[in-house]
């Protein structure tokens, strides 16, 4: 019996969506195309029943529910999704701890990758430095991260821009020009 | 709600065997393998069907990576028709219908067993590495939660006093394969059972190289452009197998890490173990077109 | 001179398969029934092993592998992986078990009575060779007993409980997918109760039983004193997404409680498993039994013993070293090799002084 498999729609999708987040943490600063817009193509080619998640939008957090992830508030969650940053949020994000740094959050929000203030990336994934232009978060938002990581614990950042997406490990140093 | 949105449409197998949930956990524990370099992520590992200690680790990734459009390269101790990595390669090929290639220029996943091609790898490429045991510091401590408190302290002190006691038994770092490396300055990983000659190509690479042990359920991973420095003293240099100067006896390739087949008459002969290579310098030999990659080695050294 | 002749790895591997399926000749559903008839504490055994409940899968598993016990497992456990989950059973406890078997070696006899079921313990072990010179050997018929024992027993744990001689083990109240699951979490320790429960479930019988064996002989702490041994019928009770609660039927399972003295109480030690298999629950309770307070790094430690009685693991690890090792070995030779010549050099004389 020789037949072929072939992924359905939603396996390929998921499998793309996770090939842009992979590459996005790999080569931290260079942007990457989504299979399609939004974040919900991550809820689904990530979120599962072992997770707990918060979800700022009110149809994401739907999905993540019928993923089988816990609903819970920013601090406690391995995974937020959210639009725009709140103030403070940096601060209540899971760093995980020097026994288990993968307990450390994963953080999804918007940006704008067609203006914003010029950011200078070094770090693993990076050839010497990266320049990348990211706007709509927070003037202090670089500020915030360096106080709140304390590597090896941390959280990492993916960026959404439409299809499009950016990652920003913790082991990333982000200087702003 | 009803029992059909609870289960999924029945079919004989999930696209690339490994179930949504398991390829989820998978990808969670890449992204943070990779956001921590050469540090250990513990993972539930599935069951897949074939023998643990076999490269179930690394076959996970690959399951978990494979698209029908992404041509996958398997080896074993550097060879594609070595008996093992011909059935995780049709095994891959069977439930994920991906093609498979055995050049590495070709290839856009490399999962391999123990050996790093010796073409250079492009930034867009994966290199899937098996280990058996995930734990550099085993050699000086057998219990994982006590070597999890050690690269949590980054206490590496006997490591570095295990390879001083080598060098004053024996003259010289004793360690074989699996050399212990720092990465990124903060974790010592084991690259996996790689001979000390392939060490250097995880060093600022332009590669990803994901590293799964299966059985004993941990990722990890090296990043491109980060480095992995093998654990050496400023007094006693790092130093790979002596097979600069050996030649192959069957296509002439020259220094490139060899395998040793004992002759009857007592000698050695030499036959390169990245089999490929081998294969496309014969072809090349014989008056094909055929590309043969950039090499990390030149004339059997690894410029610095 | 061609490389393509040296490539018959495919081809061998297709062999070598063929050779070995040759020797069992056709699978056939009558061979499945007869295996099912024949050897059902194999099946438990292996169901257990497996973490998987289906005589006819383990009975074709066995057909398969012609009783190769450990590819047995493998084959049960991968397709247990690729099956949808689609509902978490309700809890069952002891008293609610129908009890086939139930024994204590803790007292003479015990509320719900010492039950023998079905055992070899008392038989005499001599093999049946009439069979060999064409006989056919028929069991001799049991008398049933004037009154039939009851279906259900109490724990004796319960009732030493009562007695102030033990602290029963608290429940945590977790249920369906919210108890931890060892096959989708990675084990860490110190292990979660559930996931070492778990994995006791499913280890290995010889491995357990070595190791069990051991700390039996005092390399652990505690003494063991069988407080109950059950071979029953658990009940597996869902819920239907409409609210119906029914029985999707019953599975064999065995469980043994182990008790040792620790000051003025006793240490209780537990596991059970699907099918019906003594050797490994009560090694396994032993084990259980020891695992409290054993110092990091010893044999009875739960890492020391839920790592090696991972049947799955230890067969596979143990067999890939049947995989060619030459590279890493080339890289041992190159070491000695240089090791050897700077021993045999002759020590360079320092610059003389002057």
């Amino acid at each position: 019996m020789s037949v072929h498999p072939v992924p359905s729609d939603f396996e390929a999708r998921c499998n793309a969506a996770f090939e842009a987040v992979m590459w996005a943490m790999a080569r931290p600063g260079l942007v990457r195309d989504l299979p399609t817009t939004g974040m919900a193509q991550l809820v689904e080619a990530l979120i599962d029943r072992e997770c707990a998640v918060y979800c700022a939008e009110p149809g994401l957090a739907e999905l993540a529910q019928k993923a089988g992830a816990l609903a819970v508030a920013p601090d406690r969650a391995d995974h937020v999704f959210v639009d725009d940053i709140p103030d403070r949020l940096l601060t209540q994000l899971n760093c995980g701890t020097d026994l288990h740094p993968d307990d450390g959050a994963t953080l999804i929000a918007k940006a704008d990758f067609s203006n914003g203030p010029q950011l200078r990336l070094t770090g693993p994934g990076i050839d010497g430095h990266v320049v990348v232009s990211v706007g709509g978060l927070a003037h202090d938002f670089w500020q915030h991260r360096r106080r709140a990581l304390r590597y090896p614990m941390g959280f990492e950042i993916l960026l959404v821009d439409g299809a499009r997406v950016l990652g920003i490990p913790r082991s990333t140093i982000v200087e702003v020009l | 709600m009803s029992l059909k949105t609870l289960t999924k449409p029945w079919e004989a197998m999930a696209y690339g065997f490994l179930d949504g949930s398991a390829k989820r956990e998978i990808r969670r524990k890449m992204i943070k393998a990779i956001a921590v370099p050469g540090c250990q992520m513990p993972y539930a590992s599935r069951e897949v069907p074939m023998a643990r200690g076999w490269g179930t680790g690394g076959l996970q990734v690959s399951l978990t990576l494979v698209n029908p459009t992404m041509r996958v390269k398997v080896i074993d101790q550097g060879a594609d028709d070595s008996v093992n990595a011909a059935s995780i390669r049709r095994f891959i090929a069977r439930v994920a219908g991906a093609p498979t290639t055995m050049d590495t220029l070709d290839a856009d996943l490399i999962q391999s067993r123990h050996r790093i091609p010796e073409e250079i790898l492009r930034d867009d490429q994966v290199l899937v590495l098996q280990v058996p045991n995930p734990e550099p510091l085993r050699p000086v401590q057998p219990n994982m939660s006590i070597a999890r408190q050690m690269h949590a302290d980054a206490d590496y002190g006997r490591m570095w006093l295990q390879l001083y006691e080598q060098i004053v038994r024996s003259g010289r770092v004793m360690q074989g394969a699996s050399y212990p490396s720092l990465v990124h300055g903060r974790h010592v990983m084991t690259p996996s059972p790689i001979p000390r000659w392939d060490v250097p190509k995880l060093n600022m690479a332009q590669h990803l190289t994901i590293l799964s042990a299966g059985r004993e359920k941990r990722i990890f991973a090296v990043p491109p452009y980060t480095r992995v420095e093998p654990l050496v003293f400023s007094d006693v240099p790092y130093k790979v197998e002596d097979h600069a100067d050996l030649t192959c006896h069957r296509s002439g390739t020259r220094g490139f890490f060899m395998n040793e087949i004992p002759q009857e008459d007592g000698s050695s002969a030499f036959e390169v173990s990245d089999s490929e290579w081998g294969v496309k310098a014969i072809r090349r030999r014989d008056g094909e077109e055929v590309a043969l990659g950039e090499t990390w080695y030149k004339n059997g050294r690894m410029p610095s | 001179m061609a490389y393509v002749a040296t490539r018959g790895g495919e081809r061998a591997i297709e062999q070598s398969q063929r050779l070995f399926c040759a020797e069992m000749g056709d699978i056939t559903p009558d061979r499945i029934a007869e295996i099912r008839a024949a050897m059902p504490y194999l099946i438990d055994r292996i169901m257990g092993e497996a973490s998987l409940y289906d005589e006819d899968l383990a009975a074709l598993a066995l057909a398969q592998t012609g009783g190769e016990l450990y590819e047995a497992v493998l084959l049960l456990r991968a397709w247990r992986t690729t099956q949808p989950r689609i509902s978490v059973a309700e809890p069952v406890t002891q008293d609610a078990l129908f009890t086939h078997r139930r024994i204590s070696a803790a007292f003479k006899d015990i509320p719900g009575g010492q039950v023998l079921g079905p055992t070899l313990d008392y038989a005499h072990r001599i093999l049946a060779t009439t069979v060999l010179d064409g006989q056919v050997s028929t069991p001799d018929p049991v008398t049933p007993a004037k009154m039939a024992s009851p279906p259900r027993q109490p724990s004796v744990s319960a009732w030493q409980a009562e007695n102030g001689l033990l602290s029963p083990a608290t429940s945590d109240h977790l249920t369906g997918n919210d108890i931890p699951d060892v096959t989708r979490e990675p084990l860490l320790f110190p292990a979660k109760r559930a996931h070492t429960l778990q994995s006791l479930a499913r280890a290995e019988t010889g491995g357990v039983l070595a190791l069990g064996y051991a700390a039996q002989r005092g390399y652990g702490q505690a003494h063991p004193t069988v407080n109950e041994l059950r071979l029953a019928e658990a009940e597996i009770v869902v819920t239907h997404p409409r609210g119906t609660r029914f029985s999707a039927g019953r599975v064999k399972v065995s469980q043994a409680e182990v008790v040792s003295k620790k000051g003025s109480q006793l240490e209780l030690g537990f596991s059970a498993t699907m099918g019906w298999n003594e050797v490994k629950v009560i090694a396994a309770a032993t084990l259980d039994l020891n695992s409290k307070g054993a110092p990091k790094g010893s044999a009875t430690e739960e890492e020391f013993f839920l790592y090696h009685t991972e049947g799955v693991e230890s067969s596979g690890f143990c067999i890939h070293f049947k995989l060619p090792h030459y590279v890493t070995f080339q890289s041992s030779l190159d070491a000695m090799r240089d090791a050897k010549a700077r021993k045999a050099a002759p020590e360079k004389s320092p610059e003389p002084a002057e």
